[in-house]
């Protein structure tokens, strides 16, 4: 048993791969919290999967990945608030919409690029992917995320929980909701090689919400969120290392999902 | 660990510059809580006028009673007094300056708070919110407990400071707002029917709080109780879309001085 802990660990890719994991699971979960509680996982659905488009673009063009999907992403949320902006669309019909069209945009150029095997790893995430460079945009996005949602968290609380009272104070609410979606699209954006455009949603969501269940506080949901995504995403590594047919994306997902559904039948109600 | 964890980020914040949310104001309330000329404001930017041409005063530390039928513009002109929606046409002036967003010196408190629903937040945090007024961009608040405990003592929650805000009921969470507008220290408090749906309890430690305690703070309340009128200084009385009358507040001033 020890020894089928052990034996992934003297391959580079998978301690890679592994380092990357507990980063992005910080990240993720860490976010994820106020993802949750705002009510915004339709959002960051439609950060994540506008990387693909991004990604392809950039490689169509030769530039940095990361960068075509930042621009993407950010892209996304900007044409969602524009559209939005005028009466008679719904925020959520607005983000439906940036949605599909980036999406078709990205499955359009994946045509040029004429290989839908390549790209396998793109939608659904990949173990042996994840290079030392890889590892450093992570690093850094960890970094800047938690600075971020610890500089600013009485903010960023106060702005979730009650927006009225926040602009009464001065805090910005409106300003603290652009930040977290950037927040939110540097999180998406720097997991995509792990987890894969498609399924990087769940890595946000799952996480928070098994948190939300446990928690009682933003750091405690937060906390727990980190617990379940750690737990969830070094399992799910292992799971696609044993079964290479599985993509550390969907291996990661699954895995997560069983600490949710624990907490969900178990949790005691609040 | 946790300790640890704790005295390196009061270490950051230490480091941190701090940017208040506003500058500092000046405080003192310079013979009158309110004064409008001629106010008019829409309740919406498209929507109709919601009232026209009010002019009124209020005098510091009076408590004035907002009277009306629904519809008459009660809200929107709590609203536009708290800054969070525009006059277009007159001039207001609360507590000395004109109504923006970020003063720490006016406190509102709306009919329906729209709070996020089971948002994971105890009742100390909400109150301990109302400090946040006098802290800036980035600072955590490692103080200001006694001004919490001693706002949350008074609105009768002492016992339920560490109960999660969706598990109270609708007058206790209204006290614990009430408590975080008298942790942020406000001079001038601006009620929306805060009875509206209030058991009797609740009403009477809020009552005692506003009415019965020399407090040195305006209070400007919309309301439909008639029996409760008699308790105010001032009655304003908000009809057809005007304000009709103004009863004086004669030798309330400086009443609390």
């Amino acid at each position: 048993m020890l020894e089928l802990i052990r034996e992934p660990l003297g391959e580079a890719f998978f301690t890679r791969a592994l380092l990357a994991v507990v980063l992005s699971s910080l990240t993720c979960a860490c976010l994820g919290a106020y993802v949750v509680l705002r009510r915004m996982a339709f959002v960051s659905t439609a950060l994540t999967h506008s990387i693909l488009p991004g990604v392809i673009g950039a490689l169509l063009l030769g530039i940095s990945p990361y960068a075509g999907a930042l621009v993407a992403a950010l892209l996304t949320a900007a044409g969602a608030a524009w559209l939005a902006s005028r009466e008679g669309t719904s925020e959520d019909s607005a983000v439906g919409v940036m949605l599909s069209v980036m999406f078709a945009g990205g499955i359009a150029l994946m045509q040029y690029a004429n290989s839908w095997r390549d790209f396998a790893g793109l939608l659904f995430g990949s173990v042996v992917s994840v290079g030392s460079s890889d590892l450093i945009v992570i690093g850094s996005t960890t970094f800047i995320v938690l600075l971020g949602l610890r500089l600013l968290h009485k903010e960023l609380e106060l702005a979730s929980f009650d927006e009225e009272y926040a602009s009464l104070l001065g805090a910005r609410p409106a300003l603290m909701r652009v930040v977290l979606l950037a927040l939110v699209a540097l999180g998406a954006v720097s997991c995509v090689r792990l987890v894969g455009a498609l399924l990087t949603t769940a890595l946000f969501v799952i996480p928070a919400a098994t948190g939300v269940l446990l928690g009682r506080t933003v750091p405690q949901v937060m906390a727990w969120g980190v617990a379940c995504a750690l737990s969830g995403g070094i399992a799910g590594l292992y799971l696609s290392y044993y079964f290479p047919a599985v993509p550390s994306g969907a291996g990661i997902v699954l895995c997560c999902a069983a600490p949710y559904l624990a907490a969900r039948i178990f949790a005691p109600r609040r | 660990m946790s300790s640890l964890f704790q005295s390196i980020s009061r270490a950051a914040f230490a480091l941190l510059p701090t940017l208040p949310y506003t500058p500092t104001e000046k405080t003192g309330c310079g013979g009158f809580a309110v004064k409008a000329h001629s106010l008019s404001a829409r309740a919406r930017t498209d929507g109709p006028v919601a009232f026209r041409d009010a002019s009124f005063e209020i005098p510091c530390g009076c408590r004035t009673a907002l009277i009306g039928p629904n519809g008459s513009g009660k809200s929107t002109l709590l609203r536009v007094l708290a800054g969070l929606t525009p006059a277009f046409t007159g001039e207001v002036e609360v507590a000395g300056t004109p109504p923006r967003l970020g003063q720490r010196r006016i406190a509102y408190l709306a009919q329906r708070p729209h709070l996020t629903e089971h948002f994971p937040l105890r009742l100390r945090r909400l109150v301990q919110m109302g400090t946040y007024a006098h802290h800036g961009w980035f600072e955590e608040c490692f103080h200001g407990d006694t001004a919490v405990d001693q706002a949350l003592f008074k609105m009768g929650l002492a016992d339920l400071a560490e109960r999660p805000v969706h598990t109270l009921s609708g007058g206790q969470l209204q006290r614990g707002l009430i408590a975080r507008a008298i942790v942020q220290g406000a001079e001038v408090m601006l009620l929306d029917e805060p009875y509206a749906a209030l058991d009797q309890a609740s009403r009477e430690i809020i009552d005692t709080f506003l009415f019965e305690q020399g407090h040195a703070f305006t209070v400007v309340m919309a309301t439909h109780d008639p029996a409760d009128l008699g308790r105010f200084d001032r009655i304003l009385e908000m009809r057809g879309g005007t304000i009709h009358t103004n009863h004086a507040c004669e030798g309330h001033d400086h009443r609390h001085a």
